[in-house]
């Protein structure tokens, strides 16, 4: 039972990451209907973006993350605006193949740049174990998980709560009637992407500052991103969430009672039968069919 | 109909004489590779451009088929000549239940689906040690046979010959034209009595059959299999030949294939910036060739006033 716990905990750790970069991709790929393969390109970057200004400018983990932050909205709003929206509008498949090759360079040029092996991020505070019961989880991930957390609240407050989200939510809804109303949609559009691609971004950096960065990680990210919105239904924030949760728990428990070697097949398992069972996935916002 | 036909003949007839004036190794080992990769970007552009819905999952069917033919090699001592259609008749089987599962659904969700199938044979490659030997893979597939690689060269181009003559029938069958009219207009295929599931089942087992044939003849010619079969990079290389020759014709994959093996062969010159100049190539594609090679050739064509173009589906499509 405890050992049940710790795996609990962990799941629910990982899950949080899990999570933050579903909810970029929800965004992305439920509402903007950008098959994106570069989201785990965006995920990298930020670890390795992260490791950069916390070891070569010296910053500290905090000022740290707020800059990457900055880096990769603008980086996300660039490539919207000049890659994206070119192929707006013609269907799924130009948009794969852009995101494909964008995911080629974007990998391939941070390999050369910084070279194949892991980096570490600078830690905000001393590791430490802390004991909660029977559950052991280390002070770094317990602040990585809060600081998860607390971005997901961001996410949702700009979305429900500022003016650059109904504007956004209006557009998702009908594009043509939000531009008629005065919203750019254009603007709208490159928002969303800039602050998909923030999420994943900082959440590749947090999960760098507990593991490390890697150049070639971002291939599986971005399937396990997928594999997270489906299950919890397209465009959905909540469905994000708990499909982020879950993939990290289920995880968890099947590394600790059945495998370790199979641990990624779990995701893809869960999605061919969410997708045989029940198309519209956990909780989606429409009653849209797969 | 007819121009396609004759193209594809003479790209045929070209081929058949090239290991008569090359006998350079290296080259032919170049020319093997694109006819492989010729059949495999046919064989998705069934799915893709026919039926319309967009695949990553192919290389599931590549992957069953090259470990199928090696495994009866390896395990079994099968010949080539009894390996290869095996591989491609499991792989066929293995399309029929993917089929069924996942052209029920559409757009995003079947290109997600169609890919995890692919990612979990990849995890079970990796891990079924007992079987396929798992990271460390299958050695020596049909070794002590072939040295040559001209008959390596005439293997393949039969090969390729069988898949596109097979194309070309169903493409051109009642079977193809309903997966066109599919593609085209769900809806209006479904009103006048065309099922669109069954249709879509056709082109998708058929090209699953094809991909595993090509899948075992890289068993032997490579003579080794590793789970590297299954990988997402497999699938990008095919997926851009597919659409820089142009989707929904069969002669834009040959012409992808070739240009795409080539291409990737002397970016090699480059060494470390090859695939970051590959990467901004497949961009540079997508926005300025949206329709493939053949898309644009079909495009100046008419606007010259000639003939019909390749394909009525690109016809429409650039109108």
């Amino acid at each position: 039972m405890d050992l049940f716990l710790q795996f609990l905990a962990n799941g629910l750790v990982v899950g949080v990451f899990y999570a933050l970069s579903a909810l970029g991709l929800t965004l992305i790929f439920g509402l903007m209907r950008v098959v994106n393969f570069a989201h785990g390109e965006f995920y990298m970057l930020g670890g390795v973006v992260g490791w950069f200004v916390t070891t070569y400018l010296g910053l500290d983990f905090f000022s740290g993350l707020v800059l990457v932050a900055l880096v990769m909205g603008s980086f996300g709003w660039a490539v919207d605006r000049f890659l994206i929206e070119r192929v707006r509008g013609q269907g799924e498949e130009p948009g794969i193949l852009l995101t494909i090759g964008l995911s080629i360079f974007l990998v391939n040029i941070t390999l050369l740049a910084v070279g194949p092996a892991p980096l570490k991020v600078a830690r905000a505070i001393t590791e430490g174990p802390i004991f909660l019961g029977p559950v052991t989880i280390t002070k770094m991930r317990l602040l990585a998980m809060v600081i998860g957390v607390a971005l997901i609240f961001a996410a949702h407050a700009i979305i429900h709560r500022t003016r650059l989200g109904s504007a956004m939510r209006a557009t998702f809804q009908d594009p043509m009637a939000a531009s008629l109303a005065g919203i750019r949609t254009k603007q709208v559009y490159a928002a969303t992407f800039a602050l998909g691609c923030t999420l994943s971004a900082l959440s590749g950096m947090l999960l760098a500052s507990i593991y490390s960065a890697q150049a070639s990680v971002g291939g599986l990210v971005s399937l396990k991103s997928f594999v997270v919105v489906i299950l919890g239904g397209m465009g959905s924030f909540p469905g994000a969430i708990a499909g982020g949760l879950l993939l990290g728990v289920a995880e968890a428990l099947w590394g600790g009672y059945v495998a370790t070697g199979m641990v990624d097949i779990i995701g893809f398992l869960l999605v061919i039968l969410i997708l045989v069972l029940r198309p519209q996935g956990l909780f989606s916002i429409r009653a849209e069919r797969a | 109909m007819t121009l396609e036909r004759n193209v594809l003949l003479g790209l045929g007839v070209l081929a058949a004489l090239l290991p008569f004036a090359v006998t350079d190794q290296y080259l032919l080992h170049l020319a093997v590779m694109a006819l492989f990769y010729a059949i495999l970007a046919n064989s998705l552009n069934l799915v893709v451009g026919y039926v319309g819905e967009f695949s990553l999952g192919h290389t599931a069917f590549l992957g069953t088929g090259a470990y199928t033919a090696a495994l009866l090699s390896v395990n079994a001592g099968w010949p080539m000549w009894a390996a290869v259609p095996a591989a491609g008749l499991v792989a066929a089987l293995f399309g029929l239940g993917i089929g069924a599962i996942t052209l029920r659904l559409q757009g995003p969700y079947f290109v997600i689906v169609t890919l995890s199938f692919a990612e979990v044979l990849r995890i079970i490659a990796n891990n079924w040690i007992g079987v396929t030997n798992g990271p460390m893979g299958l050695a020596g597939v049909g070794q002590g046979g072939i040295a040559d690689k001209r008959v390596f060269f005439a293997i393949v181009l039969g090969l390729a010959a069988l898949t596109f003559y097979l194309s070309y029938r169903f493409v051109y069958s009642n079977a193809g034209r309903a997966a066109v009219a599919v593609r085209e207009n769900r809806y209006v295929a479904q009103s006048i009595g065309v099922n669109p599931f069954g249709s879509a089942m056709q082109a998708f087992v058929l090209g699953a059959f094809m991909a595993g044939l090509a899948g075992g003849f890289y068993a032997f010619y490579i003579s080794f299999v590793g789970p590297e079969v299954f990988r997402f990079s497999f699938m990008a290389t095919i997926i851009i030949m597919v659409l820089m020759g142009g989707k929904g014709t069969l002669v834009g994959p040959v012409v992808g294939a070739v240009i795409v093996t080539l291409l990737e062969e002397y970016l090699r010159e480059l060494q470390e910036l090859r695939l970051s100049l590959f990467g901004l190539i497949v961009m540079a594609i997508v926005l300025f060739l949206p329709n493939g090679l053949m898309g644009f050739i079909a495009r100046r064509r008419e606007q010259r006033g000639d003939a019909p173009s390749l394909s009525p589906a690109i016809e429409e499509r650039t109108v």
